[in-house]
């Protein structure tokens, strides 16, 4: 490699990104380290978060991100994916396209209009139809948070099922397999490991999101009694880092814990991402 | 079975349209020129309906500043990243480069808010500024970009390159004619869907960037502003100020409109590429 | 073509550099309370019209936020609603003058369906037994058939904690029988406003027609959270509003707090609702 300018800058530019990353990693790791090594990992199964009685406990946070997760996807997942069968196998051209463009505008739109989509339309519809107390709740951040990666999965399975080659599906048409077969045997197992990147990718998102989340679930640090309960205010790793972060004083016990948070959602956001690249296929 | 899928689609077409027109019906009745440039003083203060009355022209010019700043910040290095891609790296390299790629661009945008705070605001003593802001913009949008011009360079015909190089030409001298003509339209594509991004996020940028009230102009990069997005956040919590939640709906047909508007000649930009 | 870039680079850092110095005006960051703030945010608008160079920003986050601001010295004003914690003091070391600029009452707040089925007033245990959770219906003080939506605040707003100081007893007080979690007295109004049978703890200055504030029944007394209760010290939640000026503070910022307790910034005080330092 020759020392001319342009190899320099190059080095130069990718040398800061490197530092950036490292940085990240390291002050997520060194300002959390004051709370592992205090309470280690014993915290994450307890349930009280008092940060005035040094109480830390993750679960509440922990318990309420897994079903926010849940929730969103379970609605999510198989709406999307009837509707990316529905555009590409019984929409034509022309319609196909108009609908990618719109998907992928609504893909584009910023979280916190979201929120504001779920605080005063959402939530006075879930105060009304299940005649709750109120309407922050987990069922409410996981509607939203499935509203929001909607647009996502669908452009991605649609992706997937316009890759496999039109020859199957006439081979298939010519063999007498009817639409239905036609569908479950040739086009989804042949479309499957692109949908479940989309699927990850979405997860993904639906973890880290905060501000939707932030304003309609409630944040209330109490597990949810009992456990299957979604219908009552709760609270998320995002949305009590949201709320608290900039109350914490720096360098305190209450910033090390939210600094450890902050970790545990990235650390699983890594190992997702991980995932999803080793079962993605190779285009 | 057809019916059934079409039922189960039916959410997925509707909702997302729904919400877009949901929000410019609310919106429409505030939607004025009036509303954007407006004369109420953004410094004002309104005593309990924090914001409900304020013009919305210094959250937006606070907003689109520090997208530009994270953009102009992110750019160089996404390049930098590309080309080394591009010219230098081995096939494993390359992977592992991807990869790292994704893996970053996983990561949750309130992580590296929250890194932002401890380096940015408290360790080198920037304060909640616009700088920290930019900072912590540009390192979130930096994966985005920078897959998004590694595979705009990867569509240059590979044979070209190889002319180029047989025929003597630098790399420097490759990359402005040869590769910089074909592949311009997907770079500018992944700048802007990067500058729509920079323009969506809220929670990185409200307790490293942002304060309520009281910055017309942000005199210094050190100095903090207000923007669109976390005015919204705002505004939120006054669900039941009739003219709050009217100016929330509009800051947010206004906000939309600017994604909207980089999301579609980002679009256009990649119908055209496609047509050559 | 890098050569260029990086001087364009150069010419627009420059430029704002430039702008800063030429117009080298002081920036005064004022954060903390949401119940100070409105006072503040007035104040500032009005400071700025005297004094065209110097500009105040100003956030809020509860006091809580504004306290540990000044601890860590990115605001140069802080905003509190309660007082600093025995923690926060020591942390402070006596840097801060904890200045008084006004008072109000942390009147306990009810939707207006409940306040107009008859809910008037209620005693200070009678509230403590609500928050613990031991009372879940209205209908067990004497209202209607509807569980209560109990509200609390985050840990560290001045609001909750002189509210839980009065009722439960300790600032810092579990409420086992919360329902919900709000922030800022504007995102408590509003739920409170948004439900038929909530309570909630809110600053007097915040009631208004859907959120109505009940009296505290002490030994047989009604008292309403009212200025003139605050003035003569029988509303048992009432507090004083202050503003934590660092000592080293610029002469600018002291110049903004004289002006707060002046006959103008005083005004501003009782325009907002609150009772003015006499």
């Amino acid at each position: 490699m020759r020392l001319s300018p342009l190899s320099i800058s190059v080095f130069l530019g990718c040398l800061i990104a490197c530092i950036s990353t490292c940085a990240l990693v390291w002050f997520l790791f060194d300002s959390s380290w004051p709370y592992w090594r205090s309470f280690g990992l014993s915290q994450i199964f307890s349930s009280q978060w008092y940060p005035y009685e040094s109480l830390y406990g993750l679960l509440p946070a922990i318990v309420g991100s897994i079903w926010a997760m849940f929730i969103a996807m379970g609605f999510a997942v198989p709406c999307a994916l009837a509707a990316a069968i529905v555009s590409s196998e019984m929409l034509p051209c022309s319609w196909q396209n108009g609908l990618r463009l719109s998907m992928e505008i609504l893909a584009g739109i910023p979280s916190v209009v979201y929120g504001l989509i779920g605080l005063w339309v959402l939530l006075p519809w879930l105060q009304n139809t299940f005649h709750l107390l109120t309407g922050h709740s987990l069922l409410a951040a996981g509607l939203i948070l499935s509203l929001m990666i909607l647009p996502t999965i669908m452009l991605m399975a649609q992706d997937a099922l316009r890759l496999v080659p039109r020859e199957q599906r006439e081979a298939a048409k010519h063999l007498g397999l009817d639409w239905n077969q036609r569908l479950y045997r040739i086009l989804l197992p042949q479309a499957w490991p692109g949908i479940r990147s989309g699927i990850l990718l979405a997860l993904g998102r639906v973890l880290g999101e905060t501000m939707a989340v932030m304003l309609v679930v409630g944040s209330l640090d109490r597990l949810p009694q009992p456990i299957y309960n979604i219908l009552a205010p709760a609270q998320t790793l995002t949305s009590r880092i949201g709320r608290e972060m900039g109350e914490a004083a720096f360098g305190s016990m209450h910033f090390s814990a939210l600094m450890a948070c902050g970790l545990l959602l990235a650390v699983t956001a890594i190992f997702l991402s991980l995932f999803t690249q080793r079962n993605t296929p190779q285009t | 079975m057809k019916i059934f899928l079409i039922c189960l689609a039916l959410p997925a077409f509707l909702l997302p349209a729904a919400c877009l027109l949901y929000i410019l019906w609310q919106a429409w009745p505030a939607l004025s020129l009036e509303l954007i440039t407006g004369t109420v003083d953004a410094i004002e203060g309104q005593g309990l309906s924090f914001g409900s009355q304020q013009a919305l022209w210094h959250q937006i010019s606070g907003s689109l500043l520090m997208m530009l700043l994270a953009c102009s910040l992110a750019t160089p290095i996404a390049l930098s990243i590309a080309l080394f891609h591009a010219l230098w790296a081995s096939k494993r390299q390359k992977k592992m480069v991807l990869s790292l790629l994704q893996v970053l661009q996983s990561i949750p945008p309130i992580v590296y808010g929250l890194c932002g705070l401890v380096l940015l605001v408290h360790l080198l003593q920037w304060g909640i500024s616009l700088a920290a802001g930019a900072v912590i913009l540009s390192v979130i949008i930096l994966p985005l970009l920078s897959s998004n011009i590694i595979h705009a360079l990867e569509r240059v015909p590979f044979e070209q390159s190889q002319a180029a190089l047989s025929l003597g030409l630098s790399h420097m001298e490759m990359i402005v004619r040869v590769w910089l003509p074909s592949a311009w339209s997907g770079i500018l594509t992944g700048i802007l869907l990067a500058m729509a991004r920079a323009l969506s996020e809220t929670a990185p940028i409200l307790f490293t960037a942002t304060v309520f009230s009281g910055i017309a102009w942000p005199e210094s990069l050190f100095s903090p502003v207000t923007s669109l997005q976390t005015h919204i956040f705002y505004l939120a919590q006054e669900g039941s100020n009739a003219q709050a939640t009217q100016t929330a709906w509009a800051s947010a047909a206004v906000l939309l409109s600017l994604v909207l508007c980089l999301s579609l000649t980002a679009w256009f930009l990649r119908r055209y590429e496609e047509s050559l | 073509m890098f050569k260029s870039l990086s001087h364009i680079y150069l010419f627009i850092f420059s430029i704002l550099l430039w702008h800063n110095a030429a117009f080298a005006s002081e920036r005064i960051a004022v954060v903390g309370s949401t119940t100070v703030l409105p006072i503040i945010s007035q104040a500032a608008s009005q400071y700025h019209k005297l004094h065209p160079d110097i500009i105040i920003t100003v956030s809020g986050g509860g006091s809580g936020v504004g306290i540990a601001a000044i601890i860590q010295g990115t605001a140069q004003l802080g905003m509190a609603s309660r007082e600093t914690t025995k923690e926060e003091k020591t942390k402070l070391n006596g840097r801060i003058n904890n200045i008084t600029i006004a008072a109000d009452a942390v009147a306990v707040a009810v939707s207006k369906a409940v306040y107009e089925s008859g809910m008037h007033q209620l005693s200070l245990q009678n509230i403590a037994d609500i928050y613990r959770g031991n009372i879940r219906n209205w209908q067990t003080l004497g209202g209607e058939n509807k569980p209560i939506l109990v509200i609390d605040k985050e840990a560290s707003r001045g609001t909750r904690h002189v509210f839980a100081k009065a009722v439960l007893g300790s600032s810092h007080a579990r409420a086992d029988g919360a329902s919900i979690i709000s922030g800022s007295n504007n995102e408590e109004q509003s739920i409170i406003s948004q439900s038929n049978q909530a309570i909630g703890m809110l600053s007097n200055a915040w009631l208004n027609d859907k959120v109505r504030g009940i009296d505290v029944l002490i030994d047989g007394k009604a008292i309403s959270p009212s200025i003139k209760h605050v003035r003569d010290g029988s509303y048992p939640i009432a507090r004083a509003l202050h503003v934590l000026l660092p000592k080293t503070a610029s002469p600018a910022t002291q110049d903004f707090v004289k002006f707060l307790l002046s006959k103008q910034g005083q005004l501003i005080v009782k325009n907002v609702g609150y009772l003015p330092v006499q």
